[in-house]
């Protein structure tokens, strides 16, 4: 860190308005031989506790690698990571995987349920690593599937299942570890509008519930749930829509 | 982490995911644990039975021969020179002022037989020999006498056959005694059957004769002693012995050792201890080869092991985006190769213990599988799993999440 970036690592003291998530000049060049893409280039973003954060791009402007520098999946080639007041850039592997595991929660565009696993065994999967007993990572993957309508279909496998109900199966995995922030990378592009309306309406109530939300999405009326658009162009931000205080 | 339990049964779920092709994986190392338990099981049973059979025929048992057997590579020799035994070196063999730990000394000439009864003949092996023989034989009679002092002095016209001669002579044993048979066209009286020795090394094709009666009807010139006979006078005097006539013997030809003198003295131990080299080289060999075909189905479990992680990396790639360290990713790795390569082992012991005992009940032939070798045998295919499984295990646990996940 040189003297000239501002310590956006506050110490103690700090206002409790500080964002949960600062990112500063983010870049991230992915090079393949002679080749570099510039998938980011020099992000700067804020996002409060409590926000819901849309972001909205055409496709290739860089949404879902922001999503992975955000999610500690991916490292960015440069920029400064502020976590929860913390650099990411100084956190070692476990503790990304810990971060990983007991702070975020990822909704994936494609699902990626275990296929020969139950509903359930998928949504205690973050249990396991968290070190959670048995018989206490069964009751509260029951109760993450029954937050998410699913009760009765805990035993079956995700090809028993349709596209929105798998899609549900991923919310309850995400939220079943109670994380403060919630990842989802186009939650409803594989859907219907029914089920879109569903999952839509249980990230509504965990946003409610007090959870960071940031959705990736190409549709305006789903990005329109938010409370913030930010619209990414070709690596960067090209301009942010605050909508006047919702609840 | 995960608890070593919850490990095993994630390791399970993947092994049992891909049933068809777990199996597979594991046949190698199924063959393989087979070979080498069976291989090495044989030796064993064939080391156990040769020795039992050598330790049958009579542990104090020492045989003195004449010859040059080795330093000179077995250039053909002037007959004049050949060393040779005589009656006077087992006459000074059996006496006890000069050999006090040799109880009974035992000359024999060996030369071939036609043995002719009423309406048969055979091909035997005759032993000329004095009455000493029996005892230090360790050998019974199963009906009949052994040829007496006297009528070795006599130089009588007697026989006393081995059990496999008689039968095939006389059709029982029991029969023989009492009846003629002709070598030479000299005619023998049948005066006793032999006990069966029984074993491998079977010396019950045999006729006993005394070697008065040899010399004075049935050879051709003075045939020299062939070997003698010395039995110590308990099993653990058997080195003293031993010593005892190499010493008398190199003594009365003025040389310095026995060897220089052309005489070697054989001991039961020494065979069963030449026996047990050659059946140690066997299961070294046959165990070795075997070793291969396991080496063989361990590489087969790696590449299946590197096959499943390019298979599984997306889910790599999921469980690391969901808080897996790469630690935990390394155990369920480790453990799904350890337990594949165990359940082949165990298989493969099931397998040898069937073959085992097919071959014990239809061939009568032991094959011990021993306790060792089976923890042995499982321990060395989970170390085969863990090796086979620790390079695509280390492979799959260095993966970026976000690499493993966008992978197809
Ligand atoms: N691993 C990679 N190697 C090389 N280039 C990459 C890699 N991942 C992404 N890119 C490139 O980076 C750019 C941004 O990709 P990204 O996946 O972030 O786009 P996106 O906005 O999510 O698009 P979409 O809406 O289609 O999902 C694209 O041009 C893409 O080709
Ligand atoms: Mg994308």
């Amino acid at each position: 860190m040189t003297a000239t970036t501002p310590d956006l690592a506050a110490g103690p003291g700090a206002s409790e308005a500080l964002p949960v998530l600062q990112l500063r000049g983010i870049w991230k060049t992915y090079s393949t031989g002679t080749v570099h893409v510039h998938a980011l280039r020099g992000v700067d973003l804020d996002v409060h506790a409590g926000e819901y954060v849309a972001i909205m791009g055409p496709s290739g402007s860089g949404k879902s690698t922001l999503m992975n520098v955000i999610g500690c999946l991916d490292v960015p080639t440069a920029g400064q990571y502020v976590l929860d007041g913390e650099d990411v850039a100084h956190l070692s592997d476990n503790a990304l995987a810990d971060i990983r595991n007991q702070r975020i929660g990822f909704v994936f565009q494609q699902f990626n349920l275990l296929p020969t696993q139950s509903a359930w065994r998928n949504v205690e999967l973050p249990l396991w690593y968290a070190r959670v007993k048995a018989s206490e990572r069964k009751q509260r993957a029951l109760d993450a599937l029954a937050r998410v309508g699913l009760a009765e279909r805990a035993h079956h496998k995700p090809g028993e299942l349709s596209g929105g109900q798998q899609q549900r199966v991923a919310i309850a995995r995400a939220l079943v570890t109670d994380p403060a922030l919630i990842l989802a990378d186009e939650p409803t592009g594989n859907l219907d509008s029914i089920s879109t309306a569903d999952v839509l309406g249980l990230l509504d109530e965990l946003h409610a519930a007090g959870r960071t939300i940031v959705l990736i999405t190409h549709e305006a009326e789903v990005a329109a749930r938010a409370q913030r658009v930010v619209h990414v162009f070709d690596g960067g931000i090209a301009g942010i829509d605050e909508k006047a205080a919702t609840p | 982490m995960m608890t070593w339990w919850e490990t095993l049964r994630l390791a399970l779920d993947a092994i049992v995911a891909h049933r068809v092709r777990s199996i597979l994986t594991t046949l190698g190392i199924t063959i393989g644990i087979a070979a080498v338990t069976l291989s090495v099981g044989m030796a064993q049973g064939a080391t156990a039975s040769i020795s039992s059979e050598i330790g049958s025929l009579g542990s104090n048992l020492l045989t003195v021969q004449a010859g040059y057997f080795s330093h000179d590579g077995g250039q053909p020799m002037d007959p004049s020179t050949m060393p040779t035994l005589s009656m006077e070196d087992a006459e000074a063999l059996s006496d006890p002022t000069i050999a006090p730990d040799i109880a009974a000394a035992a000359p024999a000439i060996q030369s071939g037989f036609e043995l002719a009864a009423r309406d048969t003949s055979i091909g035997t092996q005759a032993e000329a020999t004095t009455p000493a023989w029996l005892a230090v034989q360790s050998r019974t009679l199963a009906v009949g006498e052994f040829f007496t002092p006297e009528q070795y002095d006599d130089g009588a016209a007697v026989v006393v056959l081995g059990s496999n001669s008689a039968s095939q002579l006389f059709g029982d044993p029991g029969a023989a005694v009492g009846q003629t048979v002709t070598a030479n066209s000299t005619s023998l009286l049948v005066i006793g059957v032999l006990e069966q020795s029984g074993g491998m090394m079977s010396t019950d094709d045999l006729a006993v004769i005394p070697l008065t009666t040899y010399r004075d009807r049935l050879s051709w010139g003075e045939e020299p002693i062939g070997a003698i006979y010395l039995q110590a006078t308990s099993a653990d005097r058997l080195t003293q012995a031993h010593q005892e006539a190499a010493a008398l013997l190199a003594g009365r030809r003025g040389a310095a050792t026995s060897e220089e003198a052309g005489i070697m003295i054989v001991s039961q131990q020494s065979l069963v201890q030449a026996m047990e080299q050659v059946t140690n080289v066997l299961t070294l060999l046959l165990g070795g080869i075997a070793a291969i075909s396991l080496v063989v189905g361990g590489i087969g479990v790696m590449n299946i092991m590197l096959v499943s992680v390019q298979e599984r990396v997306r889910e790599i790639g999921l469980r690391k985006a969901l808080g897996a360290r790469r630690r935990t990713i390394l155990a369920q790795f480790l453990t799904e190769a350890a337990m594949l390569a165990l359940v082949g082992g165990a298989l493969g012991l099931a397998l040898s213990a069937g073959v085992a005992w097919l071959v014990t009940t239809l061939a009568e032939f032991p094959v011990p599988v021993s306790l060792p070798t089976v923890l042995l045998a499982l321990g060395v295919s989970a170390a085969i799993g863990l090796v086979a499984g620790s390079y695509p295990a280390s492979r799959a646990s260095r993966l970026a999440p976000i690499d493993a996940l966008r992978r197809e």
